[in-house]
């Protein structure tokens, strides 16, 4: 399938709450305490207040289900959520994948509204930076 | 971003169910009759009773809620569940509308599909992401589905 580059996104999180052993697995609350998000046709920063809730199943895989607001740097506020998973018992490498979706007023970044989009995460030792890409 | 082929599906929807202008968009329910998909790694057929909900946004974006239950050929069942967007050109929309063979590449047909299998052959399904391009047929949608690698 074709995509080009959306953006990069680092964000920093907080210590993590964990709920623990719920209904679905074991619940681990990130709180997004701020960050970054660069690219061709966007950048800014992420705004505090958001956080990625997410649930270690019983087969090991961790669902991740994040909502964070992002500001451009002339001011536009972007609504972003993912979807995905992270599997770290993936061979080769830790598979952590997800599907970020965007939600704008500003007829500038309108486009966000109408693609979908999969990104690329890795843990970073000062947080998570997720490679996103549109896809065409 | 990598990928690799996973399945090509196809749906035959019948009958949509017209709800109408809803606090959020326009709401058009379409019940999936039957289909079959096909991939390297398995194939099989689509069980009747799932459906496409399908939501017109007033910016003229459809968000489509895909949820099937696959058959493969050896018995295993599998839950998929999809979220997309489509979107073109008016006249083109127009044309699809009437249901006319549209070539797909003139729209914005894309969707994530997710699966949910206890079946211990198929377990990588419940480990991956997928995202497919729609080519919405007059009978009904196909879907080439990719692995995200």
């Amino acid at each position: 399938m074709r995509s080009r580059p959306l953006m990069t996104a680092r964000l920093s999180t907080a210590r993590v709450q964990t709920i623990g052993a719920g209904p679905h697995g074991t619940r681990v609350t990130f709180p997004v305490t701020g960050g970054s998000f660069e690219g061709e046709r966007l950048r800014g920063k992420v705004l505090p207040g958001g956080d990625d809730w997410t649930v270690k199943r019983a087969d090991g895989v961790i669902e991740l289900d994040l909502r964070i607001t992002l500001e451009t740097d002339d001011h536009a506020l972007i609504h972003m959520t993912f979807e995905g998973i992270r599997d770290d018992d993936a061979r080769g490498a830790p598979y952590f994948r997800t599907t970020p979706r965007f939600e704008t007023a500003e007829p500038r970044y309108s486009f966000l509204n109408r693609l979908l989009a999969v990104g690329t995460g890795e843990l970073r030792p000062d947080g998570p930076v997720h490679v996103i890409e549109e896809i065409l | 971003m990598d990928s690799r082929l996973l399945m090509t599906l196809e749906v035959a929807v019948v009958g949509a169910q017209k709800i109408g202008a809803v606090p959020h968009g326009t709401r058009v329910t379409a019940p999936v009759a039957s289909g079959q998909f096909e991939g390297p790694r398995l194939r099989g057929k689509v069980l009747p009773g799932g459906g496409d909900w399908t939501l017109l946004r007033g910016d003229g974006v459809l968000e489509l809620d895909l949820r099937l239950t696959l058959e493969t050929d050896d018995g295993a069942l599998v839950h998929m569940a999809s979220f997309g967007l489509r979107h073109g050109p008016p006249g083109v929309i127009a044309a699809l509308a009437r249901g006319e063979a549209v070539d797909p590449s003139a729209y914005y047909f894309r969707t994530t599909p997710r699966f949910e299998t206890g079946h211990p052959k198929y377990a990588f399904l419940n480990r991956l992401l997928a995202v497919s391009a729609g080519d919405r047929r007059p009978g009904g949608p196909t879907y080439t589905i990719y692995e995200v690698l």
